[in-house]
């Protein structure tokens, strides 16, 4: 069974790519809610919750 | 305490990769690639912990119409989401070496696939609906429907798969037999529930921050 | 008045409604005999290949007209300003969802027995010796697709993109009845007995009851404000 390295690193990869990316995104929302607050909108309709 | 939780999520992750990789031995028949497997079962896992969350979430609001309650249900949608995308992209990667393609219609891929469909659209709806109070209303319906077809989806999908293919293929499952393999899955699905729960902590303040 | 009469007089009002004007059934008798013309086209002159893919094919016109069917349920209230007539009926809102979801289960009834006739017309499938068997999946799976159906409608009516996000939210939800019923109409159409397919039927009956009990408990939540 050859070493299938690479779809291991594939899947981790993009695994932290998909993590990452939220937490950042997370990370910019809470700083532009804290930042000036009810003036934060983002570029397309947000997934608000309730507001 | 948010904080908190996210060292602690980052360290558990840097374990649970440790576990994985270092600790964990080469698994004889499918090789290095059943490594995947300490990334994608920990994320169905995290993915069926935030749907059973939009489902209390959802009976809770409808219960109280304490819009905590729906605070808590859309952010646990969210990242259930992502965790469940995460499953499926990471089982197709497993697949390609381990059964040849990419995607197959085995029952488990497909409840997944299934399962996210459904939780994309309660995400849609809540984008979709302009008024708060019906979002929070119709996004529980929804969430309450969607969880319990869950197990509904899972016989029907079983069913379906024993009519159309008798499995002559061996699907990657884990091996129970091998205790190293079960501590490296332990440490990861912790490490993955530490991170669930840091991410639902900050998604839900952001959705009290934006409420005000 | 009785919870029963109340669910009665919306199911009469909309029977009635839809005898008057008749333009949605016949915009969907239209639809089912365009949808036959596509399938024929979309699967190519084969004969047995358009044969072996029956059942899905039958499930899908269902599915389509259903959509459309289905999506329109609250449409005559929120175009005529009755919704807040819904809203402001006294008692138990649930009687609401019955009373429109039987007369959706009538309509769907109706559409499925004109492509049932059409497709083993046309298709030249026998679809008479199985009939009965295949009248009681047809009703487990309509019964399935309406109560979702006529619940969710009444959510869309309310949303913006309400023609994209109805399929959306309905279509994951009954993949389960999808699956059951195509399973067990192909069963049938081999010419096995009913019993070979009673797990499906259960599947199926057991469903209904969850998205029915469901539509009954959470209908008062969506007609509100």
């Amino acid at each position: 069974m050859p070493a299938n390295w690479s779809y291991v690193l594939a899947a981790y990869g993009l695994a932290a790519v998909a993590l990452f990316g939220y937490w950042r995104h997370l990370a910019r929302r809470a700083r532009a809610l804290t930042a000036r607050p009810g003036a934060a909108v983002s570029h397309r309709t947000p997934n608000r919750t309730t507001s | 305490m948010t904080r908190v939780l996210g060292w602690l999520a980052a360290l558990g992750l840097l374990a649970g990769v440790a576990a994985g990789f270092g600790y964990a031995p080469r698994e004889a028949i499918q090789g290095n690639v059943q490594r995947i497997m300490y990334l994608h079962v920990p994320s169905v896992l995290t993915a069926y912990l935030a749907f059973g969350l939009v489902l209390l979430g959802s009976i809770a609001y409808l219960a109280t119409r304490r819009p905590g309650w729906d605070r808590l249900a859309a952010s646990a949608a969210e990242i259930g989401v992502l965790f469940t995308a995460i499953t499926i992209v990471s089982g197709s990667i497993w697949g390609k070496p381990t059964w040849g393609t990419w995607w197959t219609w085995d029952a488990r891929l497909t409840s997944t696939a299934i399962l996210l469909l459904v939780y994309v659209g309660y995400l849609m709806l809540r984008g979709l609906v302009d008024d708060a109070e019906a979002r929070g209303r119709y996004a529980a319906v929804v969430g309450i429907l969607g969880a319990v077809n869950i197990p509904i989806v899972h016989f029907s999908v079983k069913w379906w798969r024993a009519l159309h293919q008798p499995s002559t293929i061996l699907g990657p499952g884990p091996s129970p037999i091998d205790p190293a393999i079960g501590l490296a899955l332990l440490v990861n699905w912790i490490a993955f529930t530490l991170l669930f729960a840091y991410f639902l902590a900050r998604r839900i303040e952001i959705a009290r921050l934006e409420e005000t | 008045m009785t919870y029963v009469r109340r669910a009665w007089i919306v199911f009469q009002k909309d029977l009635l409604i839809e005898r008057r004007s008749k333009e949605q059934t016949n915009a969907l008798l239209f639809f089912c005999l365009v949808l036959l013309f596509l399938f024929q086209f979309a699967l190519g002159p084969d004969r047995d290949r358009l044969a072996a893919a029956l059942p899905g094919l039958l499930w899908l016109g269902f599915i389509l007209a259903g959509l459309l069917a289905l999506g329109r349920s609250f449409l005559a209230e929120r175009e005529n300003d009755c919704w807040e007539g819904l809203r402001l009926t006294p008692g138990d809102k649930s009687a609401i969802y019955l009373g429109k979801l039987a007369g959706n289960c009538v309509l769907m009834a109706a559409v499925e027995l004109v492509l049932v006739v059409l497709f083993g017309v046309f298709y030249n499938v026998d679809l008479w010796t199985p009939a009965a068997p295949l009248a009681l999946v047809l009703a487990l799976g309509t019964l399935g697709l309406a109560s979702v159906g006529t619940l969710f409608a009444a959510m869309t009516t309310q949303a913006r993109a309400r023609e994209l996000l109805f399929p959306v939210l309905l279509l994951p939800v009954q993949v389960p009845v999808l699956l059951a019923t195509v399973s067990a109409t192909q069963a049938l159409l081999l010419g096995q007995p009913l019993a070979d397919v009673a797990h499906w039927l259960k599947l199926l009956a057991g469903a209904d009851c969850v998205y029915v009990t469901i539509g009954i408990l959470t209908f008062e939540f969506v007609l509100e404000a």
